[in-house]
């Protein structure tokens, strides 16, 4: 094959990693004039690590890399730099409370006579480069006031100024509201259109199909295959990312009827949501769902004591209710799964089984204050074989498991609690496809076993009909929309307009 | 080769402390011959013992994510009191003349150690100020109470029931010794098998999901600020008795010494990670590094810089182990799949 219509060829790259082999002789290529390419695969798949091999983060074991035709047999991030390779993270690299300009030209700011910075170049400058990507900003605006999508936006363009060709976006949209995508993604077209090539690494396959012209897949340290997203389709793609076919999960309803176990009326928050009323009831599963800022999530923490409630009345199971912190609520019977599982879900470096017993050790220690090894490790494995946590040992640091392991060890802390209401914020974020159908089931088979009574707060409309007896939609902090999912009628597309603001028919 | 790559490296690291303390003692004890003997081993164990009660108290703070600069002032001036309320006045003793009973005298140090704790506790939790700013200011407020109150002057002739902790003998093993295995063994059962241990690492780890867990955060940080400053009091207590005399520069300096035995045994920097067990190994390796280089007849001057070279090494092995931990962690879940 004809090197030169490459712009990045890795050729059978091999990595290492203490008792694992992470990449086992993978090739990737880029086209010259301009790409958008799709990587996908699960969790632990080798996504990351092949970046990092080609951003020079880490070097390879074996294999070459090509650019323009020229072979390095050992890349380094300064080098890849100096090729024109620039990588977009998840969280943002950019100084908050530096201007856009400023961060624009972080490192290398113009200065004049005496040394000092030449403030109005530096804006006017910053103002005529983003001009010409197509951006209309303010510049002098500091980062920290913007959303999270121009960010993103502005990331890109500071790499295109530093004359990067090829641009990885690494989960750039998990962070995102969907509104913001739209945005992103023309951004990322139009400079596609000027000959930069894109990786784009993402969970969310709508939008490999949305953004990319072709798709590479990744299954345990190797490439897969390599498709044009033309020829593919949803289920052959999820086929080819886990290997087997995805089982659509379906639950079915174990509420039982009687006085609802949490009931919320007329609760308000001023500049979250106001009058909130909704009930749940044992063994029910109800969907809430809304835009990004709707007030759902921060209903959620308002409950769990996270945030204050604000005014209105709570009942659990028809007592009145209020949590000033998580420790009240987890006394009363409320647990609380966030949907930013690093930053507060869980810690680390410390083991699977310290993270699950966290909220419940008062219950494990006996009359001299010390904690019951036996009884801690009992409960630990009886909830690690209930979830289905796959790891050598409780004792292994949380850090070093799956996203999806990860998650399903934060439900087992949740379960530990033997909690009366679940409160779950997205709780499928950041997992690999199967990962998503496991956690449905944990989800469904915790209302049937335990007839908990379950609020999950949600982007995912799809997942929503299927794990859900209700859905309620809420737009600006208010609920304007019930579906029951069983009716026929209820669909993603109604769905969607009430979550955009339509009002409901 | 392979099976050093593997499981063994992170295992090694963590019980590095360990390695470090076999390969040090057998260095001492071919380079000189005094090394292996009992009497310096015993020796080896009393000097760890002032210094090994400060580095309980400080990795209970650095556990959490924290530190407390300010528990040598607070060893120091707790000492100094504790002295000068037990001595007679005037020359040659130097104290208050009060000739306050030995238990009281405790009581009123452990209350002014609790006091200083409570003191950097509140201010960081309650006001929201940096635990640097906050240790580093009572640091040298309190050193300055030390020296206001004795004007420099050293306090002499305490009672010898005071004195019992840090000179006294149970047969042939120094009270201190005891105390100092006593200290660790309790300090080690408190954090790995009791439900606050266990808060410390949470909070220390990630403070939101410990919040989140239904752990209160500056609960526990006021906590531990509390406990260190009565562990520096109760060090007060051995060291008074070991040297007998009250002297305002009691604890000079030895802040950095107290953080580099923490380190070097295991116990992080930036909070959640590491046991009292081996922090004790820490502590031991610093003191067996003196012994033997004092045994050699190395200059003091030399010691120091040998002192400070440990310190450095230690927060680089610190360092180096978050950073080998890093790509480990992107790792695992396809190592689990190999398995």
């Amino acid at each position: 094959m004809d090197t030169e219509a490459y712009l990045v060829e890795m050729k059978g790259v091999t990595k290492d990693f203490p008792g694992v082999r992470a990449l086992a002789g993978v090739d990737f290529r880029l086209r010259q004039g301009g790409e958008l390419r799709g990587l996908v695969g699960k969790n632990g798949a080798g996504k990351s690590t092949l970046m990092n091999v080609l951003t020079g983060v880490y070097p390879s074991d074996a294999g070459e890399i090509v650019v323009r035709g020229k072979s390095f047999a050992r890349m380094t991030t300064t080098l890849s730099r100096q090729l024109g390779i620039a990588c977009v993270h998840q969280h943002s690299q950019l100084v908050g409370p530096l201007s856009i300009a400023e961060n624009v030209f972080c490192g290398a700011l113009p200065t004049g006579r005496l040394g000092l910075v030449d403030w109005d170049t530096v804006n006017r400058e910053a103002e005529e480069r983003l001009g010409r990507l197509g951006l209309a900003i303010d510049v002098r605006r500091k980062v920290e006031g913007l959303s999270v999508a121009e960010r993103q936006i502005i990331e890109i363009a500071k790499a295109l100024f530093a004359e990067a060709q090829v641009i990885i976006l690494d989960e750039a949209t998990a962070p995102l509201p969907k509104s913001d995508v739209e945005l992103l993604f023309g951004f990322v077209r139009r400079q596609r259109e000027k000959g930069v090539a894109f990786v784009y690494i993402s969970h969310y396959l709508e939008e490999i199909f949305e953004l990319c012209e072709n798709v590479t897949v990744m299954k345990d340290g190797r490439n897969i295959g390599d498709y044009a997203v033309s020829e593919l389709t949803p289920p052959a793609l999820i086929r080819a990312i886990s290997g087997v076919e995805v089982e659509r999960f379906r639950h079915a309803s174990a509420a039982s009827g009687g006085r609802p176990v949490l009931e919320v009326r007329d609760l308000s928050r001023p500049g979250s949501y106001s009058h909130v009323s909704l009930t749940l009831a044992r063994g029910e599963i109800v969907g809430l769902t809304g835009l990004e800022g709707c007030g759902k999530d921060s209903l959620a923490r308002g409950l769990f004591g996270l945030e204050p409630a604000g005014q209105g009345e709570v009942l659990l199971d028809g007592s009145p209710y209020h949590a000033s912190d998580p420790r009240e609520a987890l006394d009363q019977g409320l647990a609380y799964l966030p949907r930013d599982r690093h930053g507060l879900g869980i810690i680390g470096a410390r083991s699977i089984q310290e993270n699950i017993t966290l909220p419940i050790l008062s219950r494990l220690t006996n009359a001299a204050g010390l904690l019951s090894a036996r009884k801690e490790t009992e409960l630990v494995s009886r909830l690690i074989a209930l979830l289905d946590v796959v790891t050598p040992s409780a004792a292994q640091p949380i850090q070093f498991l799956s996203g999806g392991n990860q998650q399903k060890v934060v439900f087992a802390k949740l379960v530990s609690a033997s909690p009366r209401v679940l409160l779950l914020d997205e709780p499928t974020q950041g997992v690999d496809v199967q990962a998503k159908v496991e956690i449905m089931k944990i989800i469904d088979r915790l209302s049937r076993e335990q007839q908990v009574a379950t609020l999950v707060i949600s982007e995912e409309i799809g997942e929503l009909l299927d794990v859900c007896d209700r859905i309620l939609v809420m737009f600006r902090g208010r609920i304007a929309a019930e579906f029951e999912t069983s009716d026929p009628g209820t669909t993603v597309e109604r769905i969607l307009r009430a979550v955009e603001g339509a009002a409901q028919s | 080769m392979r099976f050093l790559r593997t499981n063994s490296v992170p295992a090694l690291l963590d019980n590095l402390i360990w390695v470090l303390l076999l390969l040090s003692g057998l260095a001492f004890s071919l380079l000189t011959e005094q090394f292996l003997s009992v009497n310096n081993l015993v020796n080896i164990l009393v000097h760890s013992s002032v210094l090994g009660i400060m580095v309980i108290g400080q990795s209970f703070t650095l556990i959490t994510g924290n530190f407390d600069l300010s528990a040598e002032s607070t060893l120091g001036l707790v000492a100094v009191v504790g002295a000068f309320l037990l001595a007679a006045s005037g020359e040659p003793a130097n104290g208050s003349g009060l000739m306050l009973h030995p238990i009281p005298t405790v009581g009123v140090m452990l209350a002014l150690g609790l006091l200083i704790g409570a003191v950097n506790g509140l201010l960081i939790t309650r006001m929201r100020m940096n635990n640097f700013v906050v240790t580093l200011s009572m640091m040298i407020i309190v050193r300055g109470l030390a020296f206001l109150l004795t004007q420099g002057k050293t306090v002499t002739h305490l009672p010898e029931s005071f004195k019992v902790l840090g000179h006294g003998l149970i047969g042939p093993v120094p009270v201190s010794v005891i105390v100092l295995i006593a200290a660790f063994a309790v300090a080690a059962v408190v954090t790995q098998s009791t439900r606050f241990g266990r808060d410390l690492y949470a909070v220390g780890g990630n403070r939101d999901a410990a919040l989140a867990s239904g752990i209160d955060p500056d609960r526990r940080i006021l906590h531990v600020y509390l406990i260190s400053g009565a562990l520096a009091a109760f060090a007060a207590w051995v060291e008074l008795g070991r040297l007998g005399v009250g002297a305002t520069r009691i604890g000079e300096g030895m802040i950095f010494e107290i953080q580099a035995a923490a380190v070097i045994g295991g116990i992080s920097l930036f909070g959640g990670r590491g046991t009292m067990i081996g922090a004790l190994g820490g502590v031991l390796l610093l003191s067996v590094i003196n012994s033997g280089l004092n045994l050699m007849q190395v200059s003091g001057f030399a010691i120091d810089m040998v002192r400070g070279i440990v310190i450095l090494a230690a927060m680089l092995l610190d360092a180096q182990k978050l950073r080998y931990r890093q790509p480990a962690s992107q790792q695992a879940p396809s190592a689990r799949l190999a398995a």
